[in-house]
């Protein structure tokens, strides 16, 4: 290979994850700086021409602000807190057993449905005139009329707990599947088992240490997410007060044009708020850590009768399952709503089907519906592309040797930086950054939107594809390159190939991730460009459950499409590189 | 229809219905200038074709937006204008964009085209500056059919002239509806309603939208007017003091307090807006439930949403009622918005807005300035079965003034939302 071409190579590769880096960030920073300027009282439109304290003295005065603030720090410890535990018990049942290929498959429609969809079929299911009760009623319960009860929403956030819990514990299985395969779980596994500890023993000692640090930037993803949820606890949080996160929404919204200050100092706080429930998680895990240790000195076996660890088994599964079942049983109930004209209190189905929904509004939904299929398609690409790229170019430097240490601990940063968009909650720089898309006349631009979900979808694609990747055999390409292929040829034609199913599941990721967005859709559209997300939100605030449950059959719809669509093209490609072992 | 505004004979009430009188003659020295307007209106109707109308509206009803939609249809096929309907959760959100754009420096080329707002949101929007200020309103061939002298809240919003910057779009009043099967006799004033909701039977079946909800609001305001003594305050700008203006509202929180803990779900929780609380009367889980419009429960019992056992009624001291509107924001595109919210006052856009099977919205025209082939048209519209005649509809109360909007919401905020 010639040096010359290939620094030429090199020098693109290098340039283009240098774009990638600007045109990610760009947004998140400009908006941050939106938000700092008015919380700091400096919004000249507003006649905020000086630097003062008063929108800080104002936010505080907000009635019910600790109550908000508690209620998210509970909500988001406690979903990821289960969410880690449920997942990697169950990892742990899996990967001993060999049932991570299953249950990939079972998990993945789960891990489709948006957030909101979700949300809905909770709201379906389980309210006192939900599903439930009304299979219950009267002849079971007595009631011919709904009971007056807190159920959703509840009045601690227990139910957008467990709405999270069922969304993050799919997104971290598939995570911690692929960290598992990484350190070899199952030899580990052997070992620890050879020095007599049980196999949940060894698991939870051994196994998840290791497991725990390689799943840190997942879980603070789940963390940061759920701290700022807004469009899944409009749903089932609860609103007296509601959450810090859905408060600065309002804040944003209200007429009154002053409270645009205190929105700002809110979005801040949320900040802040994201980085007190990392450092809770960080120092929690800390001493976790610790005490594992102290364990594992200490010679302990921890062994229980088998019977018991059975037992325990079976309850850990029933548990991390639980949520995840009451999510189908609810996006059945949606489904359900779909089809029914009459359904009254206490039917248990409806008393007269029908198509009313799809007739009433089926032209909104119908464009919706589009709108979110060909953004979510164009922004997955995109993002699919970006994420090949910006690999290949960390592969290539890699290999080549041409990089130290210093400079691959500067790679790994730059890496981490794509994440920010995470990391940071969503409305400490949307509101920011509407701002400057207004002024950069790019607001409510199909362009925009796509851009703006790039920056979301970009970062799960590389979550999903980035192991693989880094774990692709490199004898492939030596093979091919002394065989004399070019570096085009040996990517196009030996590494993408092998790489296929990996590149199909980050498609479907990234086209799910685009689908669930509602916060960045709002804001980057300006309102003008209805997604499927957006138009549930709206219905979930009315009377039409038909035209909800419409809503909610084709959010389910469309990434199950794409994902099934990966799995076919996968297996149809697969067939000829079948001796290929990835 | 006409004289829908009676006002209760306060003397500072006396005084402003006076005010709006003059106003209204005001607007009289400004008709022949409409007159002159008509040829300009035409060239913007020429202007228009081609054009493309974002109309920023509130989308949580079915019924409303099919209407937007029959709208949208019309004027695709008479003026070549494709009208958007852009769903909005909340008016306000449309403020705060047009804001947002403002303070980006976008003077023109905005988002918002046209957005339906009144009250509150248009006394925000006017303050800031943020609305197209040429009158345009006034010059609209279809405000010819209007009578603001009857009906004096057309150029009076919640008490804030409306200067031609909104063309009115429909009438409303605030209605309870019950339903029959568990309510023998509806609680017809704000006392009888605190005795209805603390009897044992009706634990828990009683609720209002949460403020700052636009129903939820109303309904607060509703028995602040019933219950505080001298009710002519709210005629008044609320004062700047906050603790004070709170303290003048004393018998509304003791209203509230009295009743708070036998509401739905004992006030933890209360429903997002009043399409949220029809379902909720559907499904039984309360027994009263309201709404700005008197067909809300005729609709909803042809779309099965409701049982036919719902009816409607009115407190007997009148409740409120006032008027909602079209407004063009300032940086709005072209002129087509104009002939949008011409065609949207036009009879026949009214004729259909009006009927309660397909949304029941009363029409803010005069009967007696339109042709009397229209007039008899809209007489002859069905009624539902649970929507009030005009003479049960008549006694109604004016919108406080929209500063006092600020002090209910926050007050009902730390006290009810904040623990």
């Amino acid at each position: 290979m010639s040096g010359q071409l290939f620094t030429a190579h090199h020098t693109v590769l290098a340039a283009g994850t240098k774009v990638i880096l600007v045109f990610v960030l760009t947004p998140v920073l400009a908006g941050l700086v939106g938000a700092v300027l008015p919380a700091t009282g400096w919004f000249p439109p507003l006649g905020g021409d000086s630097i003062s304290l008063s929108p800080l003295r104002n936010f505080l005065l907000e009635p019910g602000l600790m109550t908000s603030v508690s209620l998210s720090i509970f909500t988001a410890l406690m979903a990821t807190t289960l969410s880690y535990l449920l997942a990697i018990g169950l990892l742990a049942v899996l990967v001993g057993t060999g049932g991570g290929a299953f249950l990939t498959r079972l998990i993945s429609p789960l891990l489709s449905v948006p957030h909101i969809t979700i949300a809905v079929g909770f709201l379906f299911l389980l309210q006192p005139s939900g599903w439930l009760i009304r299979l219950l009623s009267p002849w079971a319960t007595g009631w011919d009329r709904p009971p007056n009860l807190n159920l959703v929403p509840d009045e601690a956030g227990w139910m957008l707990v467990t709405g999270l819990v069922a969304k993050e514990v799919p997104f971290l299985i598939l995570m911690g599947l692929s960290a598992a395969s990484q350190i070899d779980a199952r030899r580990l596994l052997e070992v620890g088992r050879s020095l007599g500890y049980g196999p949940l023993t060894s698991w939870y000692l051994v196994v998840q240490p290791q497991l725990g640090r390689r799943l840190f930037l997942p879980v603070m993803i789940v963390l940061v997410f759920s701290v700022s949820v807004v469009d899944m606890a409009l749903v089932l949080a609860p609103s007296t007060p509601a959450p810090l996160a859905v408060r600065i929404l309002v804040w944003f919204r209200d007429p009154d044009l002053m409270r645009q200050f205190v929105a700002a100092v809110g979005a801040l706080a949320q900040m802040g708020l994201a980085l007190i429930c990392c450092a809770i998680w960080v120092a929690a895990s800390a001493i976790c850590a610790r005490v594992i240790r102290h364990i594992c000195w200490s010679g302990w076996r921890l062994t229980t009768h088998p019977l018991l660890a059975r037992v325990g088994r079976f309850w850990l599964l029933g548990l991390a399952v639980l949520p995840c079942a009451l999510a189908a049983a609810g996006l059945t109930s949606s489904l359900i709503w779909a089809f029914a004209d009459i359904w009254r209190f206490p039917d248990g189905l409806p008393s007269r089907w029908g198509l009313q929904a799809w007739m009433m509004t089926s032209d909104g939904l119908l464009h919706a519906a589009l709108t979110s299929l060909v953004l979510g398609l164009a922004a997955a690409s995109v993002s699919v592309f970006a994420a090949v790229f910006w690999l290949e170019g960390v592969s290539a430097r890699t290999r080549t040797g041409q990089i130290g240490a210093a400079d691959r601990l500067a790679g790994s940063q730059a890496e981490g930086l794509i994440y920010l968009p995470l990391l940071i909650p969503q409305a400490a720089f949307l509101f920011g950054l509407q701002i400057l898309l207004i002024w950069l006349g790019a607001d409510g631009m199909f362009l925009t939107l796509l851009w703006v979900h790039v920056v979301f979808v970009f970062p799960y694609v590389m979550l999903s594809l980035g192991p693989s990747w880094r774990r692709f055999d490199r004898s492939f390409t030596d093979l091919a390159a002394n065989l004399g292929a070019g570096p085009c040829r040996r990517f196009c034609a030996v590494k993408l190939p092998i790489l296929l199913i990996p590149v199909l599941t980050a498609f479907a990721v990234g086209f799910a991730v685009s689908q669930a967005l509602y916060l960045p859709t709002v804001f980057a559209s300006n309102g003008r460009i209805a997604t499927l997300t957006t138009e549930a939100v709206i219905l979930a605030s009315g009377a039409g459950r038909q035209t909800l449950g419409a809503a909610s059959l084709l959010q389910m719809a469309l990434p199950l499409a794409v994902f099934l669509s990966a799995d076919l093209i996968g297996l149809a490609r697969f067939r000829r590189f079948s001796w290929f072992r990835v | 229809m006409t004289a829908q505004l009676s006002f209760p004979s306060f003397s500072v009430l006396w005084m402003l219905s006076a005010l709006k009188a003059l106003f209204a003659a005001g607007l009289m020295a400004f008709l022949p200038f409409s007159t002159m307007a008509a040829d300009k209106f035409e060239t913007f109707v020429d202007q228009a074709r081609g054009q493309s109308v974002y109309f920023n509206a509130w989308g949580g009803s079915p019924a409303i937006n099919a209407y937007i939609a029959w709208a949208a249809d019309q004027l695709k096929v008479r003026n070549d204008i494709t009208l958007i309907h852009v769903k909005l959760t909340d008016t306000a959100d449309a403020v705060s964009r047009i804001l947002a754009e403002k303070t980006a420096g976008k003077t023109s080329g905005g988002s918002v085209d046209l957005v339906w707002v009144n009250g509150e949101n248009f006394a925000s929007l006017k303050r800031q500056n943020l609305l197209q200020d040429e009158g345009w309103a006034f010059s609209l061939p279809s405000f010819t059919y209007t009578d603001s002298a009857a009906l004096p809240a057309l150029i009076s919003d919640f008490a804030t002239p409306t200067d031609g910057l909104e063309s009115p779009w429909g009438r409303a009043q605030l209605v309870f509806g019950y339903d029959t099967a568990y309510v023998a006799a509806p609680p017809r004033s704000a006392a009888a309603l605190s005795n209805w909701v603390k009897q044992d039977d009706n634990q828990g079946r009683f609720t209002f939208p949460r403020p700052p909800d636009f129903t939820g609001t109303s309904f607060l305001k509703q028995i602040a007017l019933e219950v505080v003594p001298d009710s002519s305050i709210f005629a008044a700008p609320a004062p700047a003091d906050m603790d004070s203006a709170d303290a003048m509202l004393e018998p509304l929180w003791a209203w509230l307090a009295d009743v708070s803990s036998n509401l739905w779900r004992a006030g933890r929780h209360y429903p997002v807006n009043y399409t949220d609380m029809v379902r909720l009367l559907g499904d039984g889980e309360v027994a009263i439930a309201m709404a700005f419009n008197p067909a809300e429960f005729s609709n909803g019992i042809a779309q099965g949403i409701l049982p036919d056992t719902v009816r409607s009624y009115i407190h007997e001291g009148g409740t409120l009622a006032n008027v909602h509107f079209v407004a063009i924001p300032f940086n709005a595109n072209g002129p087509a918005a104009k002939v949008v919210a011409n065609f949207l006052l036009s009879p026949e856009a009214q004729l259909r807005k009006a009927n309660s099977e397909i949304w029941g919205d009363p029409t803010v025209l005069s009967m007696a300035k339109l042709p009397p082939e229209d007039a008899a048209a809209f007489a002859s519209l069905p009624r539902g079965i649970a929507t009030l005649s005009d003479a049960q509809l008549s006694r109604s109360l004016a919108e406080p003034h929209p500063s006092w909007v600020k002090v209910i919401e926050q007050g009902w905020e730390k006290r009810y939302a904040a623990n």
